[in-house]
């Protein structure tokens, strides 16, 4: 895995990037993607691949963003009492 | 005869130390997916709540508005979780810098378009790139993952597996957060610390 990695930052700096790479990475992403992990991976193009990649990371900020808020609300009502006691309890 | 049993057998112990070992203190199960171990989500979690509590002192709380402060829960997030990624990728650096530059100047950095960022001279046999879908597409993506708008594809998609993974877990750990905060009164959580 380490050599794949070198690999390709040699052949980035040389501008030598093949198809097969590119897809090679496009198949990683998918494997991340709920959507199409849950479906066959072969039948999904490249161009579908990036649309859903686009969506998911929109989704999971909107997701930061919504939790951000929640817990905004949360350490303004909750007291540093509770905070150490939840300090401890993470560095269990 | 002997001679395969013994090595089937020497293989299926060999499979099973190997699994346990994946659990602990396999390298490359941790190279490949760096966002999905406790430790990492730990790390994170504890780091957020130290910087949360800087942001919750008194002086703060009663002078700023709501959406101001889950703004200021947002950014801090996102800087604790790009330096939980120790500057191994491009979007970390990006989003550290953008937070040095906001406490120094406090104005938003305008980057220049990236139309002219892709050099089409050196890139003769990639069709997949040509295409107008696909490239429409990738300036989208570059968009979203901060600091990655002139990058060439190949390391574009590098970029945005590792933030995907990276935002999956920080969505865990806001959520774990949350319900900890929420769900638990002094005496749950007094009974939790004492289980």
């Amino acid at each position: 895995m380490s050599s794949r990695r070198s690999r390709s930052r040699q052949t980035s700096s040389s501008r030598n990037i093949t198809d097969d790479q590119i897809h090679d990475l496009v198949s990683k992403l998918q494997q991340l993607l709920p959507e199409i992990r849950n479906r066959s991976s072969d039948k999904v193009s490249a161009s579908r691949t990036l649309q859903e990649t686009c969506n998911y990371i929109r989704n999971l900020h909107r997701e930061v963003d919504d939790l951000s808020e929640r817990l905004s609300e949360l350490l303004a009502t909750t007291d540093t009492a509770q905070a150490a006691i939840i300090r401890n309890l993470l560095m269990q | 005869m002997d001679s395969t049993h013994s090595n089937t057998f020497q293989e299926s112990n060999h499979k099973k130390r190997r699994k346990i070992g994946d659990l602990t203190t396999d390298q490359n199960s941790l190279n490949l997916m760096p966002w999905r171990s406790e430790s990492d989500q730990n790390t994170y979690s504890k780091k957020l709540i130290e910087a949360l509590r800087r942001i919750n002192s008194p002086e703060a709380t009663t002078t700023t508005t709501k959406p101001r402060v889950a703004g200021q829960v947002r950014e801090t997030a996102d800087r604790v979780l790009a330096s939980t990624a120790k500057g191994r990728t491009r979007w970390s650096r990006a989003i550290l810098g953008k937070w040095k530059k906001l406490r120094r100047h406090h104005m938003k950095v305008k980057k220049a378009k990236a139309g002219s960022g892709l050099n089409r001279a050196g890139i003769e046999k990639e069709r997949l790139r040509r295409l107008p879908a696909v490239q429409k597409k990738t300036r989208v993506l570059g968009r979203l993952v901060p600091g990655c708008r002139k990058v060439p594809l190949p390391n574009l998609l590098e970029e945005a597996t590792d933030y995907i993974s990276a935002l999956e877990m920080q969505v865990r750990a806001m959520t774990a957060l949350a319900d900890l905060l929420a769900g638990g009164t002094s005496a749950g959580i007094a009974g939790q610390v004492l289980s």
